[in-house]
């Protein structure tokens, strides 16, 4: 028996219907408490110079020659650049995950663009996100489509200012043989919400080195859906979060073990300070017919903060009989050993602090293959440790 | 140059007292062995030098070119001139030899009002040291001891003692887990840095590493405080007739 809800004001005001905290995986995650605005499709014309302005804060502003754009959920043209890649600007869904944020995406009529890759591709892609608004929602959809046997590399970006809701759906797929690097950068406005769901499905011999910096925004909630449908495809899925004061980032990732000998891999390195909360959950699942699955999780918290949260839910479902797959988490504070170490040697407090953090979500800034987005992402921790 | 009078130490979460009123005083250009049996305050006694927290000082003091040494920070200490050559060196993961070389030497210079060292200058100062104690540069971009096996950590010890050129060393067992010949590269690192100016106190177990490192007094702790002294003749004294009269004598 279920009894059924009273609307809330950003539920009247989406029309719509967000996930409750009844529901598993949104336990602890809760949208109808934190949605707590009328916040609606409208459109808002925001000023040239705030979105030029924030464009320019993009990490990637001065690395990239290719750029698409979008200004408060839509793509603009004209701020956009392109030569590579075969590139539609029209919504090409093709998935069919049944998921609360693709609906409310779907619900919300969302733009997007379509980007094919084929043949090598080492430059630099990226998908920036721009949002200048107050009591907004918006909604986009991609889709990621790497050719069999081409690479690509592309970087999604989000950055803004005002009080707004995204919901980000990126669909993504890696034909036989292909490479894709993604690296997606949240860096949302403070009390912004960033909601997203990426959909990864790779071919037979597929790779995908997938790495997300959470660091932006009051709410955020990423939901992951990656399926393998070639056998010895290889997916890695990486995060770093990098949050404080009350902010609130909620991972939810199932990968999908449908064939054999397929490799995945999941490292989430999460730093806590004041009073924010990281949760990690990670699903499994391991069809009975994918013998020689590999699969490894892990997920481990820095908390700062005597006030701040981790919470990690694991789950494996495994049908198969002949698989390796494994999961850790772990939480703790600065290593009391390494930091006398290194004060032993001169190194005042607060230098030695952000040295062992920084080198504590270096872990996954070293899965970043293009050295200079990498560069730029050790530069965002350390801006950000600054500030802490 | 340094003075330790009266000491009395006692771990913070325990009501046991470790060192009962030691008292040391060391000139530059000097070299003190402590030698002692298991459990007689040797590990201590270079923890509270170099401020380790978890100890308490209930009595005495520690004063260093005539200033209160136990008032500063572990890294205040550094940058006045102590180091300590850890008996277990930290590994610590994702942090890079040669980067935590950098920040720690400019991180003392600034705090003693020099310049910075330029990156050329810093790279040809640490190569030059590192080639004496067989480092090579792939030591040197793995990250902070990890990996290393024991005699190089010990190495590792050495080259960032001979990088930060301290006042004052203290070597707390560097000859524990070492085989004869890294125990000649590490004795021969440290009897380069041997200067009129600088001060070492070789905290060990055992004779072996005086033979490398002739001190210039030899003390023997135990039960917490130095019961004898001597010259470099004592640690073969009690090489061969072992700390058993000692720990009679503080029971």
């Amino acid at each position: 028996m279920t009894t059924a809800l009273a609307k809330t004001s950003a539920e009247e005001a989406l029309g719509i219907s967000l996930p409750h905290r009844r529901m598993e995986e949104w336990r602890w995650t809760d949208l109808r408490a934190r949605l707590a605005k009328p916040y609606a499709p409208i459109e808002s014309a925001a000023k040239a110079s705030d979105i030029d302005r924030l464009l320019s804060t993009s990490p990637f502003a001065k690395l990239v020659r290719h750029r698409v754009v979008f200004v408060n959920g839509k793509f603009d043209a004209g701020r956009s650049k392109l030569v590579g890649p075969d590139f539609s600007a029209t919504v090409a869904s093709r998935h069919t995950v049944e998921d609360p944020l693709i609906a409310m995406n779907t619900s919300l009529k969302p733009d997007g663009v379509t980007l094919r890759f084929a043949g090598q591709t080492a430059e630099l892609v990226e998908i920036v996100h721009v949002a200048v608004a107050t009591v907004q929602a918006m909604a986009i959809r991609n889709r990621i489509e790497v050719a069999d046997g081409a690479s690509a590399s592309v970087i999604e970006t989000f950055v803004g200012e005002g009080d707004y809701v995204v919901n980000a759906v990126t669909e993504i797929s890696v034909g036989k043989g292909a490479k894709l690097d993604r690296l997606k950068i949240e860096r949302e406005a403070a009390v912004a919400t960033h909601l997203s769901h990426v959909i990864y499905d790779l071919g037979e011999n597929a790779k995908l080195n997938d790495i997300t910096l959470t660091n932006g925004s009051t709410l955020n909630r990423q939901n992951g859906t990656c399926n393998f449908h070639g056998q010895y495809a290889e997916a890695k899925i990486s995060g770093a979060y990098l949050l404080k004061g009350k902010q609130h980032a909620d991972t939810a990732l199932v990968i999908n073990h449908a064939v054999p000998h397929c490799v995945s891999r999941e490292l989430f390195k999460i730093v806590l300070d004041e009073n924010a909360r990281g949760i990690f959950q990670g699903k499994v699942v391991v069809a009975r017919d994918a013998q020689k699955t590999d699969g490894k999780q892990s997920s481990h918290a820095l908390l700062l903060s005597e006030y701040a949260e981790f919470d990690a839910k694991p789950e494996l479902e495994i049908y198969a009989d002949d698989v390796v797959c494994g999961h850790g988490a772990t939480a703790g504070d600065i290593n009391h050993d390494h930091m006398f170490y290194l004060k032993s040697r001169g190194i005042p407090e607060a230098e030695a602090k952000s040295l062992l953090i920084a080198a504590f979500v270096g872990e996954v800034f070293d899965l970043v293959a293009d050295e200079a987005a990498q560069a730029a992402l050790v530069e965002i921790a350390a801006e950000w440790l600054v500030k802490t | 140059m340094l003075k330790i009078e009266n000491l009395h130490v006692k771990l913070e979460d325990e009501n046991r007292e470790i060192l009962k009123g030691l008292s040391l005083t060391v000139k530059p250009g000097e070299v003190h062995a402590i030698m002692g049996p298991n459990g007689s305050g040797k590990s201590t006694l270079s923890y509270v030098l170099a401020g380790r927290e978890g100890y308490e000082v209930t009595e005495g003091s520690v004063t260093y070119n005539g200033e209160d040494m136990l008032a500063l920070e572990p890294h205040q200490r550094a940058a006045k001139g102590l180091f300590l050559a850890f008996q277990y060196p930290i590994e610590i993961p994702g942090v890079q030899t040669m980067q935590f070389l950098k920040v720690a030497i400019n991180a003392q210079r600034k705090a003693r009002g020099e310049k910075e060292l330029s990156i050329p200058e810093f790279m040809r100062f640490v190569k030059e040291r590192a080639a004496k104690l067989n480092i090579s540069q792939d030591m040197l971009k793995r990250p902070v001891n990890v990996g290393f096996s024991g005699g190089e950590k010990k190495r590792a010890e050495i080259l960032q003692m001979a990088v930060l050129e301290p006042s004052l060393c203290v070597l707390d067992e560097t000859d524990s887990g070492l085989d004869i010949d890294a125990l000649k590269v590490v004795s021969d690192g440290v009897n380069a840095l041997r200067s009129p100016e600088r001060a070492m106190i070789v905290i060990t177990h055992y004779q072996r590493l005086l033979e490398h490192i002739v001190p210039d007094f030899v003390h023997v702790l135990s039960g917490g405080r130095i019961v004898k002294s001597g010259g470099k003749e004592l640690a073969l004294e009690l090489e061969a007739n072992g700390y058993a009269d000692y720990a009679e004598k503080a029971a």
